[in-house]
């Protein structure tokens, strides 16, 4: 406790004179993309994902494309797809994971996935391959539209993703699946 | 050891190749900045609003602390407070001690290196493994970041490959970054399996909901938190924001800065821990305080840490992270670090053409190059200038007061600079002119141009 008093007591008299709250009500007149799917699908492109436009009846197929039978596939769509004690070990050696996002942006191609949407944190990360479904009318145009239709703090945690994991961390080359999943697809289904 | 950015930067360039790819490199990153920023019609709007944002939150920072605190403890987290690095560091053993965590895996945290938690850590019988690639890659050589987005940015792919060979058991010869980040991904995922805690920097903190944001492109933040038992998140009290509505605007400014990105690939937020699990955030001090109660200097504090203004900067780009000496290098580092310890860190003003493209860039608006010109009183003053640069400022303060003998000096430099071969001159002219080579001198001064063409036209 002494620690943060202290900690406290010197901001107090540290800090500069008050400023006030800026006012946030420009960021509802920014420029807004005509056509959101089409804008979401080249940021995600640029982000590395892949984007495909179908309906809800053509995922299963896309999905049973995407593995081959002998291939570990854990699916959110499957009613029991994922038991409610999985560990992190149970997705290690996943190849294929499919989940429904809640929310993309436009603006960056990213989708929102709150833990529920994963089951264990762990899984969108350990699977090679993953797959996002996400309705086209779930497309908002940017990122502050986003932070408004999301609560935050509603599930212990949650993640804008955008593209597989990628790093540049050796002489600045783009190289695709660093830790985490090495292909991303998000398949924007109508309705 | 007093900080000789000069000398280092020449260690540097004995390899004029590789500076040169350097600053391609940075100038690069620089680049897709522009284009990205460029998408965004309303760029300018953002920066002036992150920056108020952030000004309004560090003049109520206690305030803010304190909201962040009573969310946090709401949710589910522990929340520690270290007045510096020391505090730091022994609440982090501590909580591994206590639970009997040996395994750390860590993921990219600038705060860790300013407190040296690594070696802290590792005297006391705990194996911790940095999880970013780059960071990964320079703990392995036993170097500290280059850079606070690519701290691997000084090597080059033959040095990683060397690396890799020593410690991951890769082919000699093999310098393909796919493959060498293949063998990096094999290799730390049974790091992050085996880890028994994970640790996380934090880039925002929603003081609102008592959550913590952190962005990377790897994924590695993610699994290093995902599979252990304990979390921790050290932060820095700087790194708050209000709520989200704040956030979404730093996230717009923060990937397209440093990368030229439109976000990066995982934006993750945690508020509460999983079931089963133990959620730590830690805030730290270590001399934020002071530099908020320096009038000249408090805005410094404002920094996301994007690197944009390592990637424009021209003496950042051509002297390396390493010369600064310092865990955060180029412009916002040469600003931090006189704070931290004024006769250590005195050469840093200086490093700098005060040219303002730092400024020009900086996501938050921070006056960098006016703070770098403000430093350098500072440290004029305190004593810590070399005779040189105290003589050349004072004769350049006279010739810049007497416009007579500014223009009888003028006249001189024209011809020395005419007579004298430059290898000579450049001995005069101090680390700058090492591998430049200054313009033919001109055959007319400014003013007999000026007077000859434009006096009295329009
Ligand atoms: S000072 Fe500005 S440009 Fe430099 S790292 Fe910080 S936010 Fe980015």
């Amino acid at each position: 406790m002494r620690a943060r008093d202290e900690m406290l007591t010197a901001v107090r008299a540290a800090k500069p004179a008050a400023l006030p709250r800026p006012d946030l009500a420009a960021v509802s007149r920014f420029a807004r993309a005509e056509n959101l799917v089409a804008v979401f699908a080249e940021s995600a492109r640029l982000a590395g994902a892949s984007v495909l436009l179908t309906t809800r009846g053509g995922v299963d197929a896309f999905v049973d494309s995407a593995s081959k039978p002998n291939e570990r596939r854990v699916s959110m769509l499957d009613v029991d797809g994922v038991h409610h004690d999985a560990t992190a070990d149970d997705f290690a050696n996943t190849d294929l994971f499919v989940c429904e996002g809640v929310i993309g942006v436009a603006e960056t191609g990213a989708v929102w996935l709150p833990l529920s949407r994963l089951r264990h944190r762990a899984a969108l990360f350990l699977a090679t391959n993953v797959i996002i479904v996400l309705e086209q009318s779930r497309i908002v145009n940017n990122v502050h539209d986003a932070y408004a239709a999301i609560d935050v703090a509603e599930e212990e945690c949650g993640v804008f993703v955008a593209g597989p994991s990628k790093t540049a961390d050796i002489e600045q080359m783009l190289v695709i699946g660093a830790h985490g999943p090495k292909a991303l697809t998000v398949l924007l289904v109508e309705g | 050891m007093i900080v000789d950015h000069a000398s280092a930067a020449e260690k540097f360039n004995a390899n004029p190749e590789r500076v040169t790819w350097h600053d391609a490199t940075l100038w690069y990153a620089r680049e897709k900045r522009d284009r990205a920023a460029a998408e965004v019609p309303e760029w300018e709007t953002l920066r002036e609003l992150a920056s108020a944002i952030k000004e309004h939150t560090l003049s109520h920072l206690d305030e803010y602390l304190v909201m962040f605190e009573r969310a946090a403890i709401a949710n589910g987290a522990i929340v520690h407070w270290a007045r510096n690095a020391d505090e730091h560091n022994a609440i982090v053993h501590g909580i591994l001690h206590s639970a009997g965590a040996r395994r750390l895996v860590k993921s990219k945290s600038m705060l860790t290196e300013e407190c040296h938690l690594n070696p802290y850590l590792e005297a006391r019988g705990i194996d911790v493994v940095d999880t970013d690639l780059g960071e990964r890659i320079v703990q392995l050589r036993r170097e500290p970041p280059s850079h606070i987005v690519a701290p691997a940015i000084h090597l080059k792919r033959e040095d990683i490959a060397e690396t890799f060979v020593e410690h991951l058991g890769t082919e000699p010869g093999v310098h393909d970054p796919l493959v060498l980040v293949g063998a990096a991904r094999v290799h730390l995922r049974e790091r992050f399996l085996a880890a028994q805690a994970g640790l996380t920097g934090v880039n925002f903190a929603i003081a609102e909901t008592g959550g913590i944001v952190v962005c990377t492109n790897e994924g590695n933040a993610d699994l290093g938190v995902a599979v252990p038992p304990i979390h921790i998140a050290s932060m820095g009290i700087e790194k708050l924001v209000p709520g989200p509505a704040e956030l979404a605007v730093f996230l717009r400014l923060l990937a397209r800065s440093g990368t030229g990105q439109r976000a990066t690939v995982y934006t993750t937020h945690v508020h509460r821990p999983v079931r089963g699990q133990h959620f730590h955030i830690v805030l730290v001090d270590n001399g934020r305080t002071t530099q908020l109660g320096r009038t000249d200097f408090w805005r410094s504090l404002k920094c996301i840490r994007c690197g944009a203004c390592m990637n424009t900067c021209p003496v950042y780009r051509r002297s390396g992270g390493h010369a600064y000496g310092s865990t955060v290098p180029g412009p916002i580092g040469s600003v931090l670090t006189p704070g931290i310890d004024l006769q250590k860190y005195a050469a840093l003003p200086f490093a700098s053409t005060l040219c303002g493209s730092c400024t020009a860039v900086c996501p938050v608006k921070i006056d960098l190059d006016a703070q770098l010109y403000r430093w350098r009183q500072v440290v004029t003053k305190a004593g810590h200038t070399g005779r040189m640069k105290r003589t050349l400022a004072s004769v350049g303060g006279k010739l810049l007061a007497h416009p007579t003998l500014l223009a009888g000096a003028g006249r001189v430099a024209r011809v020395v600079s005419r007579i004298f071969p430059q290898t000579l001159t450049n001995r005069f002219a101090g680390a700058w002119t090492k591998h430049r080579e200054a313009p033919e001198p001109s055959p007319q001064s400014f003013r007999a141009w000026y007077a000859a063409n434009r006096r009295g036209k329009k």
